[in-house]
């Protein structure tokens, strides 16, 4: 007697064996559901401090700073420039700018500055799809303000923009 | 070498020349390339390779050696020749009721091995040492970060007895407060440190204390776990505040102390 | 007993079966309607929970034993009065049916009163609407992606054989065509099932892009009505017009098909990119003009149909189609010669799965190129997206498509060496193989090497950090280019041997010319090496720059030993017969194999190119806010991936079933005389 398994069920098992195994793959990597951003509220209030925390759910959230393109603290071949310390070296980037009149020009202007070495392809993040509002801009300057230097920002300051 | 574990990846090697040198038959080369590829992803590394990846780079081991295998006519049925005599010849039939044994055996203890596996949390990407502030007040005494040194470094050379009795203070904090956990030798490994995850500070390692300018130090024994940034997160570092049980001059003294006691100099102003 | 006198029987058995299955679908359609239709529509008639707490509350109250009344005297009067009813004749007189009649006369009332709204979003019990929308428009464009590919095809074999004057050319085409019909319909039916799915479930969305769109879709109907036209007389019209005539409706046909697709993808890629592109500022550097305003109004129908993403979909889509469809043709052709009997049908469609996987390998070289110019052409319309893609959310996604890119590759060289077997003295080449296979295997390996990878608390204590120090530097864009440009380099290789097996060139500078075609290839690897390991020396905005070299390289080196080739072959001595029909079953699973994977392919980047878009309708402009809107794991999404694959495949049983009935014998009535005979041979086939 020959054992054989029929053709028809054969390829019903290669078909279904070769989906399930895809469909395993997809299994074991890391899994994550992207939610929509929540609204960050922003309250007249705020303090600075207050402002630097908001900042930093903003960036990895809504704002998408640490979404793929900068890091904080990291070296070796990288995408786009390290924040690590961005706050204390802000006021050396530009002659002539502030280190806050700096940074509010890199998030409204990114394509005034490059940082040499890296290729422009950062969007203003006030316009769509990222769409910050200004006090939600001045929340992330807080915070990278905070990033090796003080945070001076308060929701008053005028950012020129 | 290029981080490997060399005397593993000689051996294994060194088997692959015994093979070609004793031409060896297809079947047995699979085996040998199946085989010494898992140890070489296992052990071939100095820093071993996440499992994670071992197994990706396995599966597609086990594929290309079966696509080889069965690639020709020819060559299939030379692979598969002694795995049919093996069964179907008499003389085999002990070491196929061997095999027939290992087999599950082999896949019982895998099942075992998975099982008794200790539970291990996933792991998130942590910085070590993250970014210190710009300035640092302790007990209402400002320092700029970027340009404070210990104050009695310098006593090193312009008076020597002095610095030692700066040490012998520290020294006393030390044992006083810090071996619990950083050790009486200073690896890290105090009779506390085994229940402590991330584990205390080695300061004998020259990446650590050599890396750091002696106001990062002082910033870490001052501010503790507790004064740890959110860069750094998670981060549940267990070590307290000193600050609130030490005056500066002891906390700047045991700085010195650890310096002194491992040999190492602080990293200078400005030096990368 | 023939099995022939016994397919009578089996095909009696197999219409039964079609009845059987065709009854149970209806009475399930049926069923579901009506599930539909309580569930959704008719919500208003039902008793609403607190209506229903109400009457129970009604009905407890008028049966309540009075104050001073004993049990048994309330339990009397109760059952007089309800005797007493049900002798009147007047049932409505029971407290439970005047709560009853209550109820209803309010909730009509109700429903009258209620004022029409549009819906924003309709909702789909247990699957979601975004996974009804998502599986629909995925089967929708497997069928169209094959319906589109196989004429493509079909028509260049049909022009070969013409040119050629081989009748066996023909006979292919008309082979691969006779697919055509059947996947036509099924196209139909999913576009039109994906458009009421669209305007049922997400009705102010689909209101929207008509409003952007709606002249582009009367040409689009007209253009379907001549993809018909086209299609049946190029089918039908097999043999009974002249070569010329046949030629130029194929040509047609083609035309006809990539319009359709190109009005499509517009509609497509404006939800991803509402824009065109252009140098407004007069800095060199092309810009995004929005084609609609910030609400969403439409501003320039121009620039929505012709935008920033459509002309890189348009070129990926024809070579994953072309790709797609020859995979499809060759599982039919393996399909077959699985089930063939004589050798003559094995050698046919022996011959038809080669072409058909022919097809797909030339097809998928230059398709990760493709691929890197949409997904370039996607950073230069919006740096988020692009990132987003490669390194956030959906980085993983690209793990995966490693693991199915270097499956087809390793697929598409097994079927080839396993095709040297076809030659008579082929063992020549067989040595080759190894180096091949471990080219192909380090590359795949280096393709699926995670940037990051998944590791325990232990492990990344060990390594420092969440990179390994060696692997890490496998990790990144510099190796996986140099890896892919090597895959391609190694299948052309592979393609190479098998065409030079059993074959002799009898050229006059035979050495000489295959000394250059080495020299163009090893040249070529060692660019694309070079550039790869250059990569990790340099900053990020020059490595970027290094990809278009490695391609290029590679994209020569290809045309150059191509056209050393041809002459280099031609009239080459043959050292043995090809034995068309002499594979091993197995090669015809890889096919099957091969086309699977394909199809899976497809179905994962469908779901990151529109997944893409988060929770936007219409990227920046028009913002998701259905409970749909979240983007869903990895985990999830391939399951929904699988699914569909298994639909599709299902149905693709169906029209292979369908396609392979023409060539079976006519029916005829069964011989009455030896009836038992023909049980038996019932059971035998």
């Amino acid at each position: 007697m020959k054992l054989s398994v029929p053709m028809p069920l054969r390829l019903v098992l290669l078909v279904l064996g070769t989906t399930a195994f895809y469909m395993y793959l997809g299994q074991i990597v890391p899994q994550k559901e992207a939610h929509p951003p929540p609204p960050v509220l922003i309250s007249a209030e705020m303090t600075t401090e207050d402002l630097v925390a908001v900042g930093a759910e903003l960036a990895s959230g809504k704002g998408q700073c640490l979404v793929g393109c900068h890091t904080v603290g990291q070296s070796g071949p990288l995408r786009y420039p390290d924040l690590d310390g961005i706050g204390a070296r802000a006021a050396t980037r530009i002659e002539g700018l502030s280190g806050l009149e700096y940074l509010a020009q890199s998030l409204y202007e990114p394509a005034a500055f490059i940082v040499p070495g890296f290729a422009d392809g950062m969007q203003p993040i006030d316009q769509p799809p990222i769409s910050l509002s200004e006090d939600e801009m001045k929340a992330v300057i807080a915070w990278l303000q905070s990033l090796g230097g003080t945070p001076t920002v308060t929701l008053d300051t005028d950012l020129g923009y | 070498m290029w981080g490997l574990n060399l005397p593993i990846v000689l051996a294994l090697a060194a088997i692959g020349g015994v093979l070609a040198w004793r031409r060896a038959h297809t079947l047995v080369w699979l085996l040998y390339t199946g085989g010494a590829l898992w140890a070489f992803f296992r052990f071939g590394f100095a820093v071993p390779i996440p499992q994670s990846v071992v197994t990706i780079y396995l599966g597609i081991t086990v594929l290309a050696l079966v696509s080889y295998a069965s690639s020709s006519r020819e060559r299939l049925a030379e692979t598969v020749q002694p795995i049919q005599r093996l069964i179907l010849e008499p003389r085999y039939r002990l070491a196929l009721a061997g095999l027939l044994v290992a087999l599950p055996g082999l896949a019982a203890y895998n099942a075992y091995a998975d099982l008794t596996m200790p539970l291990e949390a996933p792991g998130f990407g942590r910085e070590i040492h993250p970014p210190p502030p710009t300035e640092l007040t302790v007990h209402d005494e400002t320092i700029d970060m970027a340009t404070a040194e210990n104050p009695y470094l310098h006593y090193k050379h312009d008076d020597p007895e002095l610095y030692g009795k700066h040490v012998e203070n520290g020294r006393r904090v030390y044992y006083e407060n810090c071996f619990w956990c950083h050790g009486d030798g200073m690896g890290g490994d105090g009779m506390f440190a085994h229940g402590l995850n991330p584990v205390p500070s080695n300061f004998n390692d020259v990446g650590t204390l050599p890396a750091l300018q002696s106001s990062f130090v002082h910033w870490r024994i001052a501010k503790g776990g507790p004064g740890m940034p959110a860069g750094g997160t998670p981060w549940d570092s267990a070590m307290p505040a000193w600050e609130k049980f030490l005056t500066t001059e002891e906390m700047w003294d045991v700085n010195l102390f650890i310096y002194d006691f491992n040999g190492y100099e602080p990293r200078a102003l400005g030096q990368h | 007993m023939t099995p022939q006198s016994g397919k009578p029987v089996s095909r009696n058995k197999i219409l039964f079966g079609i009845g059987v299955l065709a009854f149970v679908s209806v009475i399930v359609t049926v069923r579901l309607g009506g599930f539909l239709v309580d569930n959704e529509y008719r919500q208003p008639d039902q008793l609403s929970a607190p209506l229903q707490t109400e009457a129970t509350a009604g009905i407890v109250d008028a049966l309540e034993v009075e104050e001073g009344e004993d049990a048994a005297t309330a339990a009397r009067r109760i059952e007089q009065a309800l005797e007493f009813a049900d002798d009147q004749g007047i049932p409505e007189a029971t407290p439970r049916l005047r709560g009853i009649a209550d109820e209803q006369a309010t909730d009509e009332a109700e429903a009258r009163a209620r004022p029409y709204e549009e819906a924003e979003y309709r909702a789909v019990p247990f699957v979601g609407s975004r996974v009804t929308v998502w599986v629909l428009a995925q089967l929708h464009l497997l069928f169209a992606a094959f319906v589109l590919a196989v004429p493509l095809f079909a028509f260049i074999i049909e022009f070969v054989g013409y040119v050629k004057k081989e009748e066996r050319y023909n006979k292919l085409a008309y082979e691969f065509t006779k697919l055509l019909s059947v996947s036509f319909s099924m196209t139909a039916t999913f576009g039109a099932f994906l458009t009421f799915g669209l305007i049922i479930l997400y009705p102010k969305f689909t209101n929207y892009l008509m409003h952007i769109f709606s002249p582009t879709f009367l040409p689009y109907v007209l253009l379907f009505f001549l993809e018909a036209l086209f299609l049946y007389s190029y089918y039908y019209g097999w043999g009974k017009f002249g070569p010329k005539m046949h030629l130029f409706l194929g040509f047609m046909l083609n035309i006809v098909g990539t319009a359709i697709m190109f009005i499509a993808n517009a509609w497509l890629t404006f939800m991803m990119s509402p824009g065109k592109r252009d140098d407004v500022d007069g800095d060199g550097v092309p810009d995004f003009v929005s084609a609609v305003s910030e609400s969403g109004a439409l501003l320039s129908l121009r620039d929505a149909f012709f935008n920033f993403t459509w002309m890189p979909i348009n070129i990926h889509r024809i070579i994953a189609n072309v790709a797609f469809g020859g995979s499809i043709a060759a599982a039919y052709a393996a399909f077959r010669y699985l089930q063939a009997k004589t050798d003559e049908e094995k050698a046919h469609f022996d011959w038809m799965g080669y072409v058909g996987n022919f097809v797909a390998i030339i097809a998928f070289l230059p398709l990760p190129f493709a691929g890197y110019y949409l997904a370039a052409e996607i950073y230069a319309f919006s740096q988020t997206l692009g990132i987003q893609m490669m390194g956030g959310t959906f980085s993983w996604l690209f793990v995966i498509q490693a693991a199915l890119i270097g499956n087809l590759f390793l697929g598409a060289n097994y079927y080839l060496w396993l095709g040297m077997g076809r030659m008579e003295g082929g063992v020549h080449f067989q040595k080759f193989i190894k180096w091949l296979l471990i080219a192909i295997a380090l590359c795949f390996a280096v393709w699926a090497t995670p940037r990051y990878a998944i590791s325990s608390v232990s492990e990344i204590a060990a390594m420092g950090g969440s990179s390994h120090p060696q692997l890490s530097y496998l990790g990144q864009m510099s190796a996986k280019n140099t890896a892919v440009n090597i895959l391609i380099l190694s299948t052309y290789m592979s393609f190479l041997l098998y065409r030079r097996t059993g074959r002799q060139s009898v050229h006059p500078h035979r050495d000489l010319l295959t000394r250059a075609q080495a020299i163009v290839f090893s040249s070529a690897a060692a660019l694309v090496i070079f550039y790869g390991v250059y990569g990790y020396f340099v900053d990020s905005a020059t490595r970027i720059r290094f990809a278009i070299p490695q391609v290029y390289s590679v994209l020569a080196a290809l045309v150059v030993i191509t056209v050393i080739d041809l002459p280099l072959y031609r009239n080459a001595a043959q050292s043995g017969e090809t034995k068309w029909g002499r594979m091993p079953a197995v090669s015809q699973y890889a096919l099957i194999f091969i086309a699977l994977s394909f199809t899976w392919l497809m179905g994962l980047m469908g779901y990151v190119r529109s997944g893409l878009r988060q929770e936007w309708h219409v990227y920046g402009v028009i913002l998701d806010t259905s409970p749909d809107a979240y983007t869903p794991t990895l985990g999830f999404a391939t399951q929904v991936v699988s699914v569909t694959v298994l639909i599709f495949f299902g149905l693709l049983g169906v029209v292979f079933w369908l396609s392979s009935l023409g060539g079976k014998k006519d029916w005829e009535p069964k011989p009455v005389a030896d009836g038992r005979d023909q049980l038996e041979g019932g059971q035998a086939a």
